[in-house]
């Protein structure tokens, strides 16, 4: 990958044996907009901020949250450039999966080979790690589940989670409010009130996303006046 | 204790900062608003129009090839602020790419997929050493089938967003804002609103009145769907309209 001129990783050991690339890499997610996902008992949501430069952008040529199957969809915080990059990849390889053997790749094998090409990028000769954390929510045999994947490729399975500007405040709030038997509907609200609790300015349904996957293993992106109701029910 | 900047390269390839950023791209960023031009570009509710400024250096120059405005196909257009170098490239692979996209799925390239192609190749080059970012920002323009009129912004970082308004170069702050207000009840604009917007708006922030020949004006229309690029008669016209409308 990259010119031969290149072929050396620029992603190295530091004398304490730390890669600081990818420490770099995660204080650019740090900066970027707040992201979060709940699981929930019969279900799984993702929500995030969507603040955009200009009042001139056309906010629906936007569109953070991305559906990787119909049962998976997934959001980041961090670059969105190198987002795109990595949906794209992760669409591709669910279905080669697919193909190969005729059944919906499993959440937990599209997040490994995700988590691989991450990790390639901090290895490989002339590139640099990718500038995101993802948070993938899906809905397969094994029930809802909710992955974070971080830029040097390390992924864990989560009851809720945060990335970006707002994410320790985020945690603790998702930490009080947590229960095990919460419902997808109880968990779009917490979701909102998370959102809501570091969002600068006023929450409205232009500016945030929210996704969701239920029993019916389809995952779906709320429209504005869905999105609408649950803050009304919210306040 | 880190070692800092990893040894001092991250302001010459792109690999991260210590704060987590990307030095090479904000100094295409840089280099875009270093060109001393600025663009503008207006959607309206039945066209798109954009503008830019056409400085030519020298009176040897012949005016007809100093250009920052390219249709890339018949029905799509390119306005490149930046370096003119890098504005030749993208644009020769631009059309390159739309070529190949009517060959092969047999349907002209929508307005999105050329600004993502090109938003996707700007990526490729942020996270690659062996190429330096591009310093050119692109808008793309043309009728979506489905949507209408379309005017999207691709910068060096990848990002790419549709607007119903926008500007780039060195007074684009300045004329984001002029937008703003003009925008802020989201009006329709016919196409003479259009294009005169986008023309007093580039009046007002450099604060001169220009002759036609001082600018180049790229519109797209939904009655006809292609690009076309200004003359300047057809400049001139709508220049005596904005100022008899003064």
């Amino acid at each position: 990958m990259g010119d031969s001129q290149y072929s050396f990783s620029l992603t190295t050991f530091s004398p304490s044996g730390k890669l600081v690339q990818i420490e770099h890499a995660l204080t650019a997610v740090g900066s970027g907009q707040t992201s979060l996902g709940i699981k929930a008992a019969n279900g799984v949501v993702i929500a995030t901020e969507k603040k955009l430069p200009s009042i001139l952008v056309d906010e629906t040529s936007v569109q953070k949250i991305q559906i990787l199957t119909p049962n998976i969809g997934v959001v980041y915080s961090g670059m969105g450039p190198d987002s795109r990059v990595l949906v794209r990849k992760s669409r591709k390889q669910a279905e080669q999966y697919f193909r190969l053997y005729k059944e919906p790749i499993p959440v937990t094998q599209l997040v490994r080979e995700t988590a691989t090409v991450m990790q390639e990028f901090t290895q490989s000769g002339g590139v640099r790690p990718f500038g995101v954390s993802l948070l993938v929510a899906g809905f397969d045999d094994k029930g809802p589940q909710l992955y974070q994947v971080d830029p040097s490729g390390s992924y864990f399975s989560w009851k809720a989670s945060a990335m970006g500007k707002n994410v320790s405040n985020a945690k603790t709030f998702l930490e009080k409010r947590y229960t095990d038997d919460m419902e997808l509907d109880d968990a779009v609200h917490t979701a909102i009130l998370t959102l809501k609790e570091g969002f600068e300015g006023q929450i409205s349904s232009k500016n945030i996303e929210i996704g969701v996957i239920g029993n019916d293993k389809t995952f779906k992106i709320l429209t504005p006046s869905e999105i609408e109701d649950y803050l009304q029910e919210v306040e | 204790m880190s070692r800092g900047s990893g040894g001092g390269y991250d302001r010459h390839i792109t690999i991260f900062s210590p704060e987590g950023r990307l030095y090479q791209v904000e100094y295409a960023f840089k280099a875009v608003k270093a060109a001393g031009i600025t663009s503008i570009g207006v959607r309206g509710s039945d066209s798109v129009c954009v503008v830019t400024q056409k400085k030519v250096p020298d009176k040897l120059l012949d005016q007809s090839s100093v250009t920052h405005l390219f249709p890339i196909t018949k029905y799509l257009g390119l306005l490149a602020t930046g370096m003119t170098a890098d504005a030749r490239t993208l644009v020769q692979q631009a059309r390159n790419e739309a070529a190949e996209f009517r060959h092969k799925y047999g349907y002209e390239m929508p307005v999105d997929s050329l600004a993502r192609w090109i938003a996707d190749k700007s990526q490729v080059y942020t996270q690659h050493a062996y190429m330096r970012p591009l310093g050119v920002v692109a808008m793309v323009l043309g009728i979506d089938e489905e949507k209408g009129p379309q005017l999207f912004k691709c910068d060096p970082a990848g990002h790419f967003f549709g607007h119903k308004a926008t500007s780039v170069g060195g007074k684009e702050q300045e004329a984001i804002n002029f937008l703003e207000k003009k925008m802020k009840n989201d009006p329709a604009f016919s196409f003479e609103e259009t294009v005169q917007t986008a023309i007093s708006a580039l009046q007002s922030v450099l604060q001169e009145d220009f002759k036609a020949s001082e600018i180049e004006v790229g519109v797209v229309r939904k009655e006809d769907r292609i690009f076309k690029v200004l003359t300047t008669e057809e400049i001139d016209e709508h220049l005596t309209a904005i100022s008899e409308r003064d």
